[in-house]
């Protein structure tokens, strides 16, 4: 079936905010009743729901790793994923596992974040090096806790290891360690 | 190629029996946009094929009987008619098992695809290559598919920012998608 091409249409921004319902009643209105008459630009906004469905999926399945609320992971356990959860304070040590039971694995890592402009989440091995980062991480100032989603397939696979965390603040041009945080993994079957 | 209009009025014109080419273009052509609708409102698949069902069997059935005077203004016809069986629905009317019983035979069976499936490993290593911001954006968004204004009293922004944001995250994931631009 071929589908004509649309005279005016929708941008991926509308859409999307139609989709989410982020539009005000006029404009979702007037949207609509395109989308009801628009062979292109309903397609398009299928392909986009694809898309949202597939990130979502992929989430589910513990293949994003994404910094995330608290809020966030209780509506997970809301929803019956099973979320192994690890909490830890700074200069604290966690020992760590997964089971083939648990859906998703969530780090919680208390930290101040008043006064700091911008985050970054360091990750290196036992002997300091480092072998990941994630610049500029989201955080909410008022709350002084990073949540972090891991992928599970990478956490599957790692061998018993040690893993340390360090949170930086930056302030203006400076920056500081706001904590390290250390996790002892041990591999499904052998763990705590 | 016809446009809706004209297939609508082809079917009011024609004899008992004698559109049944036009019906099924036009059941064709509407179905995934109706479903799209029911999918935004009702959140259900199955409640959306219900839908399209309902909307579309009705809809033929007044075009057979000159019930629809404006076929050019056919998408404001079934907007109508949507919000009104989305009420029905979701009040949980058993109007969908009469019109079935009615209609469902008359059109040849038309299947109404849902989303094509994504490269989930491309689609994945593009996710990586965004920045966090729009990585935690996006996921938070579409888990349950809430508003800026939802995701944003989490992260300690704006609604205005996480639309922001959540465009240009969505921006970027198809561009790479598409492979206009590489996957960092």
């Amino acid at each position: 079936m071929s589908v004509t091409t649309c005279a005016r249409p929708l941008e991926p921004a509308v859409l999307i905010d139609y989709w989410l319902g982020d539009l005000t009643p006029a404009e979702e209105e007037d949207v609509e009743e395109h989308l009801l008459g628009c062979g292109s630009c309903g397609e398009r906004l299928g392909e986009l729901v694809a898309l949202t469905g597939s990130v979502r999926a992929l989430a589910d399945d513990g293949l994003v790793r994404a910094v995330v609320t608290s809020a966030f992971v209780d509506s997970l356990v809301g929803e019956r994923f099973t979320v192994r959860e690890y909490r830890l304070v700074p200069g604290g040590r966690i020992e760590c596992t997964v089971t083939p039971e648990d859906d998703l694995v969530a780090a919680h890592f208390s930290v101040d974040l008043r006064g700091v402009s911008r985050v970054d989440f360091i990750r290196c091995d036992a002997e300091g090096r480092e072998e990941n980062r994630l610049d500029d991480i989201p955080f909410d100032p008022a709350t002084p806790e990073i949540v972090l989603l891991e992928r599970m397939d990478r956490v599957r696979a790692l061998p018993a290891c040690v893993k340390r965390v360090k949170l930086i603040g930056h302030e203006g041009n400076d920056q500081r360690v706001l904590g390290e945080y250390v996790f002892a993994h041990t591999p499904p079957g052998q763990g705590p | 190629m016809l446009s809706d209009a004209d297939l609508a009025r082809s079917i009011a014109a024609a004899a008992p029996g004698e559109a049944s080419d036009a019906e099924g273009e036009l059941y064709a052509r509407l179905a995934p946009r109706v479903r799209l609708y029911g999918l935004r409102h009702l959140r259900d698949a199955q409640a959306a094929a219900d839908l399209v069902q309902q909307v579309l069997l009705m809809t033929i059935e007044h075009l057979r009987d000159g019930k629809i005077r404006e076929p050019e203004r056919l998408a404001s016809y079934i907007l109508g008619m949507c919000r009104m069986v989305v009420l029905d629905l979701r009040r949980g009317s058993l109007r969908r098992d009469r019109v079935l019983r009615r209609f469902a035979d008359d059109l040849a069976g038309v299947e109404v695809a849902g989303p094509t499936c994504l490269d989930t490993e491309r689609l994945r290593d593009c996710l990586a290559g965004l920045g966090e911001r729009e990585r935690t954006v996006l996921v938070l968004t579409f888990h349950a598919e809430r508003t800026a204004a939802e995701v944003a009293g989490e992260l300690g922004l704006t609604a205005t920012n996480v639309r922001v944001i959540r465009h240009r995250a969505l921006g970027r994931l198809r561009a790479c998608l598409d492979d206009m631009e590489p996957a960092t």
